[in-house]
């Protein structure tokens, strides 16, 4: 028996010394877990901890420091500004607007599904030290430093590190969702002369009274895998400067935008850019192109016409409609991967109905620029 | 001791004075492990007549033992010894002999008899389509086997390079494995080790008794009330690589004069690990038994096990993961709600087995039997599942510093400061949990800002089997030689596919829509739904709770039937056997569940009506009904031939052909979707031979085996996210060949230096090969349309080196060489060497393991001629060589050490021991398989080539130990 006895103790020993044995006897805590504190809402004293001076610039006074190039800041600028959008109609895709008194601006917080955290109305805090004001075709843009890639056209890049979010935008609390700015015509012309500096950009504004002009404008790249960008115009194909072709809903998801292909709504549509113009895209790269790389790089794809290769590597594409306010253009621009992008133009703007706009107003190679946050049914409404 | 003579002494008297005389007949013999013949010594040898124990004696220290003064009669003789298997043998005293039964072997139980499939990690293989079982062999008494089934499975060796679903595992009557996978069932008992230890094995191609079996042998445990170990048995067993105690305790009372055995096990195992954090084991075994012999002939037995509990799983991540935690055994499955360790991946599983069989035996020439048995209960297994929003994996590759900054321009990766700060995340894990583990507080405060819709959810994906089982065999020993075997297996199987909400996660309900096609169809919100008659009839989606089956249910229906037949022939010392089966295969899907995505035609005008007023649109593919059924014709023949020369050698070789149906996994395309099969299906023709020598006389032990096998025309279906198509994807394989061959060879040999101390080795060398270039058609789960169909993966059975010029640049139509891919996830090459001591009960086992030429599984994406010619369609050697390449695993050395004893005490109880460590040169580099993410990098700036994404792997635990005391009362 004393045996019995010194085996079990020599196991009982072996059992506990490995390593202490609270550890071990819950290496995984198997029971009902407790559902966690709500995260830290951050109050601006809270922010003296994170190294807040005590005073905030305003969100003009930051973009007054854009130069014509990127501006990286290096000194401890906070801004502040309440949410005015949501990604989720999927409309904006790694991005959302913040707004103070003085103006708005695109925060290039690089994740996606931000509605599920950042709450329209939410206050946030942006501690922008090491961060970069950047402009995108004169829109301005906080992000981060830019690739810096061989390819790389934007003067930031996406706040998608955890840490640098974590370090950088701090939630605040809640409150009610601003108001849209209702602007004139005259607004968005000072705005536009103003350019960089415009105060409405990234404003969620309402423009009262558009009017259709039954004209868009897309880009399509009928095979997107394949070089696109200006220098390869045999990949590019515009649907522009020729009323709507066809287009009635506010995008083109992939399976609309292959069946506005088969119904030779885009026949007429050309293949190529600027100067540089090759035919309709019923032909086939063979037929416009030399033998050689670039018609190579079709492979096996170079006797089908445009339009089976646009089927074949379709994707969600972008849409802008054309609306006018007196004489100055407002484009909407919608993405493919909206939700409401089959949603058709409401027959009575289609037929010459003027209608109030609300979204994002933003600058595009100074022209005013729409993004819907809601869906059209509130974000459009007919007079 | 002396308590111990006096009660032999009481017996013989008694004996002596129930018959009242003296006579002269007696047995004798030597009592020898039947591994190695070496005697053993005090093995306990009881005489019963009948139910009346006329004799009990010990064997001597050269195994001797001798029962004088018998009458002419039929005996059976028990022989008990501590660590062998209980033997029975008939014994015949006739004319006043003496018998002499000279050897009488003991099967060893196994020192390391703790294997089974407990000794596996359970590794993630997430929704890759690669499966992960390897072989488990079990010693009994092949000396390879032996040393192999403990020495090998650290690195997850498979015999021969063959899957575990080609082993064969059979209980009480019934093959076991998977009706759905095939997979090896190890896991219906594993904690059972007392109740399911005794089994008898055969390896490769040879036939059984009990069953035809496939070319991978066939494991035959007998699990029945008598088979287990009488008495009452104890064991704490603590282990430092899978969990920290297993208790266990066992009770048989043997056959009992009222013809009654009962039996009885039951364990528990609990707690971590040295070495992954997050795995973890609550897990609990049961088991009841009871045989009733009728009368000699007649014996009935019931049995019904289970082995309810849960057990945290272990994930693979990419090297670069690996490197930066500085640990290869990380595992991105857990994180910290309230500070709490939390896995998010756990298999939670109760199957009970319930059994009756009969066994008829009227005479000694003949045996049959039947069994029932069913196999029930719930598998699940625990994931995350979101609804749009950010992936919640930590080792997700967008949170990796690869994903900032590559060295390779065309990657088009280079942002200094976000590599730096992603890196200091990575490198500095302790300081951010939140972001190297899961960050369930998160997860929490996301749901809690929805309104009561949860966005990230815990699910459990359920694969509920209803397994019914019969089967009938029989053996007939027509004369001295010739001996009949055959048998009957029916089968209806009939699993059910679903998931059920298992944690809202703060939230209030979870809406049962499909994320995937959302982002596709986001404006047919028909289109979306998983329940599309519940949205029909509700106008909006269910709301889930927990509990609620969502997302895909179906039942994977399987029918079997098939007979066999085997002959054994017997002359001198030439033997031959020869076996045939033939049987039919049929397996369909029936889904529960009407999906958008693929709802079939409505079911009547009611319905066509209400599908119009949403705009539903019928689809020639259904998610819901039957599909078509799959029927197979299988077939299998055998051979063995068999010389046994002297007493000591023997040489046989097998053969044999299988013509076998796929499973029900390998044919669905996308089962969770719709009842789609891959076209033109096939069953699998397996050729397997086998020549053998072996050796056994004098303490020496040796097999050495040479073995052939092609397998043609297997399928298989994988599933992953492909990001070129923003959608679940999935590629079906049809016509993979592979050829295995090579050699076994396994030794004992005593040192003839140090009495009691024998040299043992093993050795594996095969070569396992791809022979074919199969087909591959890649569908997406949102659409019936095929993304890529029937088109050949030119580069699965190997990659094509080309010629190099003199400056050395490739050459591009001339092939220098071709260089093979080979069968995955097992060392081609497995050797050990090794000491073994034993004396007086002491065991002390040291042996050294080399293994080298394993191989990662390869995914066919990136063999087929769209991912080497990439954007641009230009297919260069360089591309080739990157993309198909297979890549070869480090070899890599092992030290193992078992060391164990066992004591009688006061004759009432034995205690012992085995403690063995594994690993001792704690090598914590030794990659044990993985798999090839089926996924491109395609924005480059070249747009020329595609790149892989990193393949993820698997390694083998660092130093390990087992601790195992048992005792028996």
């Amino acid at each position: 028996m004393k045996k019995i006895y010194i085996a079990l103790a020599f196991a009982l020993l072996s059992l506990v010394s490995c390593r202490s044995l609270v550890e071990e006897w819950q290496p995984v805590f198997t029971g009902k877990y407790a559902n966690p504190e709500t995260s830290k809402i951050y109050s601006e004293s809270d922010l003296r901890d994170m190294g807040f001076s005590g005073t905030f610039t305003t969100i003009s006074a930051l973009k007054a420091l854009y130069k014509n190039a990127p501006y990286a800041i290096n000194s401890n600028i906070w801004i502040k500004g309440q949410v005015t959008t949501s990604d989720v109609s999927g409309n904006l895709y790694r991005e959302i607007y913040i707004q103070d008194e003085t103006g708005g601006i695109d925060l290039k917080l690089g994740k996606s599904s931000l509605y599920s955290e950042y709450k329209i109305g939410q206050w946030l805090y942006v501690s922008c030290a090491d961060l970069v004001l950047g402009a995108y075709n004169g829109m301005p843009q906080l992000g981060a430093e830019a690739d810096n890639t061989s390819t790389n056209e934007y003067e930031t890049s996406y706040i998608d590190v955890q840490t640098v979010i974590d370090q950088h935008v701090f939630k605040g609390p809640y409150a009610e969702p601003l108001k849209p700015l209702v602007v004139s015509e005259q607004d968005i012309k000072n705005a536009i002369s103003k350019g960089f500096t415009g105060e409405l950009w990234g404003k969620l504004v309402t423009v009262p009274g558009l009017l259709y002009k039954k004209e868009i404008f897309a880009l399509f790249y009928p095979n997107p895998n394949m070089p696109h960008k200006s220098g390869n115009p045999e990949n590019r194909v515009f649907l522009s400067d020729n009323g709507t072709w066809g287009i009635t809903t506010w995008a083109l998801t992939k399976s609309r935008y292959i069946s506005n292909i088969y119904e030779g709504l885009w026949d007429a549509a050309e293949v190529g850019s600027g100067a540089t113009r090759y035919g309709p895209i019923t032909g086939a790269p063979a037929d416009y192109l030399k033998p050689g790389k670039i018609l190579d790089s079709f492979g096996f794809d170079s006797h089908s016409s445009y339009k089976d290769i646009m089927a074949n590597y379709a994707t969600a594409n972008y849409v802008s409609h054309y609306f006018v306010l007196g004489k100055t253009d407002v484009q909407v621009r919608t993405s493919g991967y909206a939700k409401f992008a089959d949603e058709r133009l409401d027959e009575r703007i289609l037929n010459g109905s003027a209608c109030d706009i609300t979204g994002i107003l933003t600058v595009y190679d100074g022209s005013a620029q729409f993004t819907l946050i809601d869906e059209p049914s509130v974000s459009v409404i007919v007079k | 001791m002396l308590k111990r003579y006096l009660t032999a002494l009481a017996l013989l008297l008694a004996a002596a004075g129930l018959s009242a005389q003296d006579y002269t007949g007696g047995v004798k013999g030597t009592v020898v492990n039947r591994n190695g013949r070496q005697p053993v010594e005090k093995a306990r040898l009881t005489l019963m007549q009948g139910a009346n124990t006329v004799a009990e004696v010990e064997s001597a220290a050269d195994g001797t033992f001798q029962i004088p003064n018998l009458a002419d009669g039929m005996y059976t003789l028990v022989i008990v010894a501590p660590d062998f298997l209980e033997n029975q043998v008939q014994v015949t005293v006739n004319d006043g002999y003496v018998k002499n039964m000279f050897n009488l072997s003991l099967t060893s139980m196994q020192q390391v008899t703790e294997l089974d499939d407990d000794s596996f990690a359970a590794f993630d293989m997430d929704d890759s389509g690669y499966n992960d079982n390897p072989t488990i062999l079990f010693g009994s008494n092949d000396i390879f086997n032996n040393l192999a089934g403990y020495n090998f499975s650290s690195v997850r060796f498979r015999a021969r390079g063959y899957t575990s679903e080609s082993q064969d595992v059979y209980l009480a009557g019934v093959r076991m494995n998977d009706a759905v996978t095939g997979y090896s069932p190890f896991s219906l008992w594993s904690g059972l080790n007392e109740a399911m230890r005794s089994k008898e094995t055969v390896n490769g191609a040879e036939l059984s008794d009990y069953g035809f079996g496939g070319y991978n042998g066939l494991t035959y445990i007998f699990g029945n009330a008598s088979s287990v170990r009488k008495g009452l048995r104890g064991s704490l067993l603590t282990n430092s690589q899978l969990y920290r105690l297993r208790v266990m305790a066992s009770y048989a009372t043997g056959l009992q004069d009222n013809g009654w055995a009962f039996a009885a096990n039951v364990s528990a195992r609990l707690g971590g690990n040295d070495w992954i954090d997050g795995v973890y084991y609550r897990s609990f075994a049961y088991y009841l038994a009871a045989d009733k012999v009728f009368n000699k002939s007649h014996k009935l037995s019931f049995v019904f096990f289970g082995t309810p509990g849960e057990r945290g799983a272990q994930n693979a991540s990419t090297q670069e993961v690996y490197d930066l935690m500085k640990d290869n055994m990380y595992n991105s499955n857990w994180g910290y709600q309230n500070g709490k360790v939390r896995n998010a991946r756990v298999r939670r599983t109760h199957e009970p087995v319930a059994i009756v069989r009969y066994e008829f035996t009227p005479s000694d020439k003949f045996e049959g039997g039947a069994t029932l048995l069913y196999r029930f209960g719930k598998n699940g297994y625990t994931a995350l599942d979101w609804y749009d929003a950010q992936d919640p994996r930590p080792d997700y590759y967008r949170n990796l510093p690869s994903y900032f900054r590559d060295s390779n321009p065309d990657m088009n990766r280079n942002n200094e400061y976000k590599y730096a700060w992603s890196n200091e995340i990575w490198t500095h894990a302790s300081e951010f949990p939140g972001l190297t583990h899961i960050n369930w507080d998160r997860l929490y405060n996301v749901n809690y800002l929805q309104g009561g819709r949860s966005k990230y959810v815990q699910e459990e994906r359920r694969v509920d089997q209803k397994d019914f089982n019969a089967s009938v065999n029989f053996k007939w020993r027509a004369s001295e030689r010739f001996t009949l075997t055959g048998g009957l297996d029916g089968r209806m199987n009939n699993t059910e596919y679903y998931k059920v909400l298992a944690d809202l996660l703060g939230g209030e309900y979870f809406l049962d829509v499909d994320n995937f096609a959302e982002r596709e169809f986001s404006s047919q919100a028909w289109k979306i739904q998983n329940d599309l008659n519940y949205y029909v009839a509700n106008g909006e989606p269910r709301k889930l709770k927990v509990g609620d089956k969502y997302g895909y249910d179906y039942l994977a229906q399987v029918r079997n039937l098939s007979g066999w037949v085997a002959g054994k022939m017997v002359l001198g010392n030439f033997s031959a056997n020869v076996g045939l089966k033939a049987g039919y295969e049929s397996f369909w899907r029936h889904g529960l569940m009407r999906k958008g995505l693929f709802p079939g035609y409505p079911k009547d005008e009611n319905m066509a009506a209400a599908w119009r007023n949403l705009g539903i649109e019928p689809s020639e593919e259904w998610s819901s009904w039957v599909s078509k059924k799959a029927k197979f014709f299988t077939y299998a023949a055998k051979l063995g031939l068999n010389y046994v020369i002297g007493g000591n050698q023997r040489v046989y070789a097998n053969v044999g052909y299988f013509n076998d149906a796929p499973k029900f996994n390998q044919v669905f395309l996308s089962p969770r979707t719709r009842n789609t099969m891959v076209d033109n299906l096939q069953t699998v023709k397996t050729f397997t031979s086998d020549v053998n020598w072996q050796y056994s006389g004098g303490g020496l032990n040796l097999r050495a085996t040479a073995f052939y096998t092609t397998i043609n025309d297997q399928s298989k279906v994988m599933s992953a996210y492909d990001d070129l198509q923003n959608a679940f994807s999935n590629f079906a394989i049809t016509g993979i060949d592979e050829r295995h061959m090579g050699l076994e060879f396994g030794f004992k040999v005593p040192t003839y230096l140090v009495d009691n101390l024998s040299v043992q080795g093993a050795l594996s060398l095969g070569e396992y090969i791809y022979t074919s270039n199969p087909r591959m058609t890649q569908t997406v789960d949102n659409s019936a349309e095929t993304v890529m169909s029937d088109v050949l993966v030119s580069y699965w059975k190997s990659t094509p080196v080309a010629a190099r010029d003199e400056n050395g640049n490739y050459l591009d139509d001339v092939v220098d060489h071709y260089q093979k891919h080979y069968v995955p996830s097992t060392p081609q090459l497995a050797a050990s060497i090794g000491l073994a001591y034993n004396y007086n009960y002491w065991f002390i086992d040291a042996d050294v393991e080399y293994f080298a030429h394993s191989y990662l599984d390869m995914n066919p994406l990136y063999r087929t001629d769209y991912a080497t010619a990439g954007p641009d369609y230009n297919i260069t050697p360089e591309e080739v060589l990157y993309m198909t390449t297979q890549e070869k695993f480090k070899p890599a050395w092992l030290v193992n050490f078992s060391v164990g004893k066992s004591w009688y005490i006061q004759r009432k109880y034995q205690l012992g021991f085995s403690l063995n460590a594994k690993n001792i040169l704690n090598n914590r580099n030794v990659r044990t398989g993985g798999y090839e993410q089926t996924r491109l990098v395609d924005n480059t700036v070249s747009r020329e080539r595609f790149y892989r994404f990193d393949p993820k792997y698997f390694y083998m635990s660092g130093f390990n130990y087992m601790l195992n005391i048992y005792f028996r009362f």
